[in-house]
């Protein structure tokens, strides 16, 4: 029977790609001023993503002032939680900012990654990921923040757990191609509902399950077991950052390794849920079937992790330069 | 920013310091919002467009007249897939519709007809924004954007670090988007973030541009002024400190706000339909598409603009 079964392409995955908010620098800048001093271990902080929303652009990781922890010295050294905001899902993610040029160089990049990597597995075996999902796309920030010249060096990592045999994938198509009339119009507003209520909006993996009556309903992963029973389809969902027809994002990857992990499943539908202007779009979104080929003692070990982002191809870090903003001489010249 | 800007921005932060927050709505006779018709619209806006939402802000900088959960609205990585003023050259070369500034200074009616300007060639190359008072002072190199890709001499350059990276990562799963635009209409794809503040002096919504390139490095505010209709760009877009965030941005100056906003309001009255205040914003971001034509934000719900009149 599996010699006649289509084998697929490769899946590959549009990588995530970052986006730092200016007044991301200006706090860390000012914590480093005022209350890290020479301090340079690791601080959490939170990204945020949401949905594609257009079909001509991605959407990156951001981060903005809120995903460092605030100033203030009563208040532990967390980024404040923001829950319920559509358009931005938080996702837990570490700082190492270095204190020279030279030490941010010497960063043992591999192991970092690997680190970070061991955390996501850690979170799949516990079952800690089924519960709060955000934890699959955890990432990895090194930085060297120059305030003598006001420049920030920096390098984003979003660790993705690699299937060993890479996973293939067949009938890789719009979701509304890919579901009935009926069917695509029921998850469209099972969607709507699911971004609109404060307490999933954020939650960005779940489930969709189709009954025999084309009706369909989004459910939390730990539904699993229960969705066993009743659903003629199920569908593994997730918020769809990338907007390429063709290719699914970076944070099917860990989802992935999850299903295969917890679930043992060797043919998983995935559902890349994109939107147009805030609500589902059923032509933007995809559908495909990921087949997975791992051995059995795959989940045995950490698997291989990779994910520091490119720039411009280059496996260079980046630089944005903002004395023009935040060096005092400079900005009491122009105010002169 | 000329002198005459800077007092009128003193004596603005005075006069918003020392008068209390308009209560009693003007919205029809004016064209002016209150605080709490501002909040009102901003709901609406965010439950009709959902990719707008309400921020707070930097702590420091919080309004006590706006609830602390709702200081302004933002739009995220919003596509902007080619220049304003290319659009404009377009528009002209077809002798289609384009914007003039007319002596009562409105500045906002579109026309018919604008007499194409005979520029000498070596004009047409050069930005038009050079014109504008806020360029001409700052002495900023025309790189693209504050990413660097390290290229100051006293930066050690990243290069050499290329190799030696312990970095081996080789995966045939990844999918690599191409960075380098080959093609010049992804090289024009800038993404802005685009937010609504209120302005108390003016006691209208005000409209802030920040702007990244292709590869979402953050762009000088000066080069935003390409994505602004170039009428407008001369005098009514400046480049100040943003309410509620860090740095420098782009913003729309309210200063015709109300003025543009009761022109409008007028005209649907004049054809029956009573506006309401909830759909001051859609009302305000159409008014703001033929400042900022290119960039595809959000306001385009299917609504009627008001209730209609027996």
């Amino acid at each position: 029977m599996a010699e006649h079964e289509p084998k697929g392409s490769l899946l590959q995955f549009a990588p995530m790609q970052s986006s730092v908010d200016e007044g991301f620098w200006h706090r860390l800048s000012s914590l480093k001023l005022n209350k890290l001093g020479i301090d340079d271990s690791p601080i959490p902080i939170t990204g945020f993503y949401a949905p594609c929303s257009h079909s001509q652009v991605s959407n990156h990781l951001t981060l903005l002032a809120e995903s460092l922890p605030s100033e203030s010295s009563e208040a532990s050294l967390a980024p404040e939680p923001s829950r319920g905001n559509r358009n931005r899902c938080s996702v837990p993610g570490i700082l190492y900012n270095t204190n020279t040029v030279e030490s941010f160089h010497a960063l043992d990049k591999h192991n970092l990654l690997k680190e970070e990597a061991r955390k996501i597995w850690d979170d799949i075996q516990t079952g800690k990921a089924v519960e709060d999902s955000a934890v699959l796309s955890r990432f990895l920030l090194i930085s060297f923040a120059d305030l003598k010249k006001w420049n920030f060096h920096y390098w984003f990592a979003f660790p993705a757990l690699m299937l060993d045999p890479p996973a293939n994938v067949v009938n890789l198509k719009p979701a509304s191609q890919w579901l009935s009339l009926e069917e695509a119009e029921s998850l469209s507003t099972a969607c709507n509902e699911w971004r609109s209520s404060r307490s999933t909006a954020d939650v960005p993996f779940f489930l969709v399950s189709i009954d025999s009556n084309s009706r369909a309903t989004v459910r939390h992963l730990k539904d699993w077991e229960a969705c066993q029973s009743d659903a003629q389809k199920i569908l593994f969902g997730f918020y769809d950052p990338c907007h390429l027809p063709n290719n699914p994002g970076w944070p099917l990857r860990n989802f992935l390794a999850l299903i295969s992990a917890r679930w043992n499943l060797k043919t998983v539908q995935f559902f890349c849920y994109r939107e147009n202007r805030g609500f589902a779009d059923m032509g933007l979104s995809i559908i495909g079937e990921a087949l997975i080929t791992v051995p059995q003692g795959w989940r045995d070990n950490i698997p291989n992790a990779v994910g520091w982002e490119l720039n411009k191809g280059r496996k260079i870090s980046r630089c944005i330069r903002l004395a023009q903003s935040m060096d005092p001489t400079r900005l009491a010249v122009s105010a002169a | 920013m000329v002198l005459s800007q800077k007092l009128h921005e003193a004596f603005k932060g005075t006069v918003e310091r020392i008068t209390g927050p308009r209560t009693v709505s003007a919205f029809k006779e004016k064209g002016v919002l209150s605080v709490s018709e501002f909040v009102i619209a901003g709901d609406n806006l965010v439950a009709k467009c959902p990719t707008w939402s309400w921020e707070s802000g930097e702590p420091s900088k919080r309004k006590p007249y706006l609830p602390p959960e709702k200081q302004f609205l933002i739009t995220r990585n919003v596509p902007c897939l080619r220049r304003a003023a290319s659009v404009e050259e377009e528009y002209e070369a077809s002798g289609g519709e384009v914007l003039i500034d007319n002596e009562d200074n409105d500045g906002w009616l579109a026309t018919h007809g604008k007499p194409k300007e005979t520029r000498s060639d070596e004009d047409e190359d050069l930005p038009s924004m050079e014109s504008l008072e806020i360029s001409k002072k700052n002495s900023i190199q025309p790189i693209n954007s504050y990413m660097g890709g390290e290229e100051e001499d006293d930066i050690p350059d990243m290069a050499e670090f290329e190799e030696v990276d312990n970095i081996i990562e080789t995966d045939p799963s990844t999918y690599l988007v191409a960075h380098e635009p080959d093609d010049d209409n992804i090289l024009r794809t800038r993404t802005y973030d685009v937010s609504i503040t209120y302005d108390k002096y003016y006691q209208t919504p005000r409209i802030w541009l920040t702007g990244y390139d292709e590869s979402r490095m953050l762009l000088q505010p000066e080069l935003v002024l390409e994505d602004v209709s170039q009428d407008h760009a001369r005098k009514t877009v400046t480049i100040e400190d943003h309410p509620h965030l860090p740095g420098k941005h782009a913003s729309v100056h309210p200063c015709r706000h109300g003025a543009v906003m009761k022109k409008i309001i007028d005209v649907l009255m004049s054809r029956g339909v009573e506006p309401e205040v909830d759909k001051y914003l859609f009302l305000f971001l159409k008014f703001m598409a033929s400042v900022i034509p290119t960039i595809e934000y959000d306001y385009t719900m299917d609504f009627d603009l008001g209730s209609s009149s027996h």
